[in-house]
């Protein structure tokens, strides 16, 4: 018995089919109406402000009722959509990471939108695709075709001990060159200068897009050990070596150790300002857009989106009706304003009601201003796989203190094969 | 009943007595470890539609020649050997010390089975804060006697040391609770005899106490090995959803668990589930058979030995 449960991983696999059958209880809706199902990650206040607008919608039109349930954390979210896959219990929307698109669509798990998107009475029409930030519906593309809508997205920001700044005589950074010397200023004095999370992908991806390379360009090229990453990669190397920076390791996020008070900038999603601006009492806090490199600007876009899964039932317009819903100016700003993520349209962002929202609370405003210069990296079939060999050569410069020359040509290598295989 | 005659319906009786628990076995876990074999063949697999386009060794091939496959074999052997014999040492120091007490035992005896009950993630938790660099208590004992702090959660080479030391505290006071069982069982008539003899206390242990012990301590260690070798919940909780710093924590399973739920290659993790089933297996069986040199309660070693008899 002993050594069945080792294959837990395979056995796992069918208990959790079983969970996602159950998850699918029946809700009364009312007669007429189709019964549309949403999957997502959201727990907390996030549930709640969905569960907001779920509502919002169900009372905005007769023909459908939407219905949300809640499978946990992201994770949890993912391995339950293979498991109803599996068991052909799929619900009709879901939540997922764009990256995801290709391996859904592979395994065709998902539906392309276009048929009623593009086309059809209840398409959008060119000014409201327009009107979505470019960074956002940029990767809602796949293989020429609509696969989502984004949702709840974020973006790195800096956070700023502006006490510490003050005392240490700067102000808020603008460029790298100023954080390199705020961080040699605070070490100077004892203190480390700039904090990331345990990993430091995402702001390598923004400087490396600004120098001019993503790690993976459109036409899936690799540009992982390119001099202009490379590049990037050693300024913050040579930063950490020298004590001027930490990575928070097991800690997973930096939140506790920025609000000890002594690191001056730390780099954060914006969707974790709430959760630091209630961890920070020693210092005053404040946020700042994600600095320029070499001149130019570049912020990576995180988070999720929502696709329309391919259940073989036919909700599909449904499904379509409420993601329009979601896109609606008033819907994303509603959104925005409840959870902290960004709003997705120009004319949510430029709104009166959100600009007053951020006068309000002032520390959204950096995530609001980066909006012009979000981008997502690229997505392709293997994404996870090749996401997991990038993580481990950013683990092994932060934890082996390993020179990203040394570790990055033999990844980007991997990853050439990766895309190669899975094409 | 007991000794009634077996019978065609006699035994139709009994396998329905068992039906129920058979069925729960098979589904549950004999149909999954079939198909896990079977699955680790599949090289081309659509898992929407089970459809498999392509079998082989593949999957074997690569986990031969990848680097992560190695390292978490190599991981997961040292983890076992440095958990398994130190957890049994502990136990068995503390379950004699136990024995010997009897007041305050039962007390004891809650404490250290405490860990064994309480969930490994909300554990780990504790473990993250006592293990952190800059706050934790593990440092801040080390600084007393003036031993620099140590960064157990991020320092490579300190990660499989804090997992181990972690495995022995939470895996006492199971391995405790049942060598007192075994001590409890011991005849006092071999303890008195050797007392008359002239043995003192270490003598009485080393020469009475633990060859009489062995069948339970060869329990714990099998058991121990078996637990060991699928060490994930730890690794997952305190590294923070990685397999610790620059993958130095990478066990078998968290492998496994990479490949199937992270990167969804599902053959992979499937061949690689099936090589740590044989490295079990192997040891396991190595273990029975050497252990039978050992056991000084099998009568049937010497008869075998002299006459040739087997049972």
């Amino acid at each position: 018995m002993k050594k069945v449960k080792m294959f837990g991983m395979a056995t796992l696999a069918l208990f959790g089919s079983t969970t996602a059958i159950s998850a699918v209880a029946p809700v009364a809706a009312s007669a007429a109406r189709t019964k549309v199902v949403l999957w997502d990650g959201m727990t907390g206040p996030y549930a709640k402000a969905l569960d907001k607008i779920v509502k919002g919608y169900n009372r905005s039109q007769s023909k459908y009722t939407v219905v949300r349930q809640s499978q946990g954390n992201y994770a949890a979210l993912n391995q339950k959509i293979m498991a109803a896959a599996k068991s052909r219990t799929l619900p009709d929307m879901a939540q997922a990471t764009y990256t995801q698109v290709p391996d859904y669509q592979k395994e065709n798990l998902v539906s392309p939108l276009d048929s009623y998107m593009l086309k059809g009475s209840d398409k959008i029409s060119k000014a409201q695709l327009k009107n979505i930030y470019p960074g956002f519906i940029s990767s809602s593309k796949w293989q020429g075709k609509y696969y989502s809508i984004p949702f709840s997205k974020s973006v790195r920001v800096m956070l700023v001990n502006q006490d510490l700044l003050k005392q240490l005589g700067f102000s808020t950074p603008q460029s790298w060159n100023d954080l390199e010397k705020i961080a040699k200023a605070a070490k100077a004095k004892g203190d480390a200068g700039i904090g990331f999370d345990a990993s430091f992908d995402m702001e390598l991806e923004g400087m490396s897009t600004a120098a001019g390379n993503k790690f993976v360009s459109k036409n899936l090229k690799v540009n992982f050990a390119k001099p202009k990453v490379l590049k990037a990669a050693n300024t913050i190397y040579d930063m950490l070596q020298n004590g001027e920076a930490w990575t928070a390791g097991a800690d997973v996020y930096g939140t506790n150790r920025f609000a000890e008070g002594k690191t001056a900038v730390y780099f954060s999603s914006s969707a974790g300002v709430t959760i630091s601006a209630s961890t920070v009492k020693k210092f005053k806090l404040g946020t700042a857009v994600f600095p320029s490199y070499q001149g130019k600007r570049a912020t990576e876009f995180a988070g999720n989106d929502i696709v329309m899964m391919n259940n073989g039932k036919k909700h599909q317009a449904g499904v379509w009706s409420f993601m329009k819903y979601l896109l609606k100016n008033k819907t994303t700003e509603q959104w925005a304003e409840s959870t902290g993520y960004l709003p997705l349209t120009k004319k949510a962002r430029n709104s009166a009601s959100y600009k007053s929202y951020l006068k309000k609370n002032p520390l959204f405003k950096a995530a609001a201003d980066s909006l012009p210069y979000g981008f997502q990296a690229t997505a392709f079939s293997g994404y996870n796989d090749y996401r997991n060999k990038m993580l481990t050569a950013i683990d092994a410069v932060t934890a082996k203190k390993e020179s990203p020359s040394k570790v990055f040509p033999a990844t980007a290598k991997e990853m050439k094969t990766i895309i190669s295989d899975n094409k | 009943m007991m000794n009634a005659k077996q019978t065609w319906k006699g035994s139709i009786k009994g396998w329905l007595y068992i039906l129920p628990m058979l069925i729960g076995i098979a589904i549950f876990s004999i149909y999954p470890i079939l198909k896990s074999f079977s699955m680790s063949f599949y090289t081309d697999y659509q898992f929407l539609t089970d459809t498999v386009l392509a079998r082989g060794w593949g999957n074997f091939t690569y986990l031969f020649s990848d680097g992560d496959f190695h390292l978490a074999v190599v991981n997961t052997l040292i983890y076992v050997a440095g958990a398994v014999p130190l957890t049994i040492i502990f136990s068995l120091l503390f379950a004699v010390l136990l024995f010997r007490i009897k007041w305050l035992s039962g007390f004891f005896r809650t404490v250290y089975f405490l860990p064994f009950v309480t969930s490994t993630i909300a554990i780990s938790m504790v473990w993250t804060w006592i293990f952190n660099a800059r706050s934790g208590l593990a440092n801040y004992f080390l600084g007393l006697v003036g031993i620099h702090p140590i960064d157990w959660l991020n320092d490579p080479k300190y990660a499989m040391l804090t997992l181990i030391i972690i495995s022995i505290w939470k895996g006492l006071g199971f391995n405790i609770i049942l060598l007192m069982a075994g001590l409890g069982n011991i005849d006092k008539r071999y303890m008195n005899a050797a007392r008359i003899d002239g043995a003192n206390a270490w003598q009485i242990f080393w020469h009475v106490t633990l060859p009489q012990l062995s069948p339970t301590i060869l329990f714990v260690f099998i058991n121990g090995v078996i637990v060991d070798f699928k060490v994930f919940d730890e690794v997952f909780a305190v590294f923070g959803g990685q397999p610790g710093p620059a993958q130095s924590a990478m066990t078998m399973v968290f492998y496994i668990y990479q490949q199937f739920y992270v990167m969804n290659q599902y053959g992979r993790a499937a061949a690689a589930s099936v090589i740590l089933f044989i490295m079990i297996l192997i040891v396991t069986v190595l273990q029975l058979l050497i252990s039978r040199h050992f056991d000084y309660r099998r009568p049937t070693k010497v008869r075998k030995a002299k006459g040739g008899v087997s049972l």
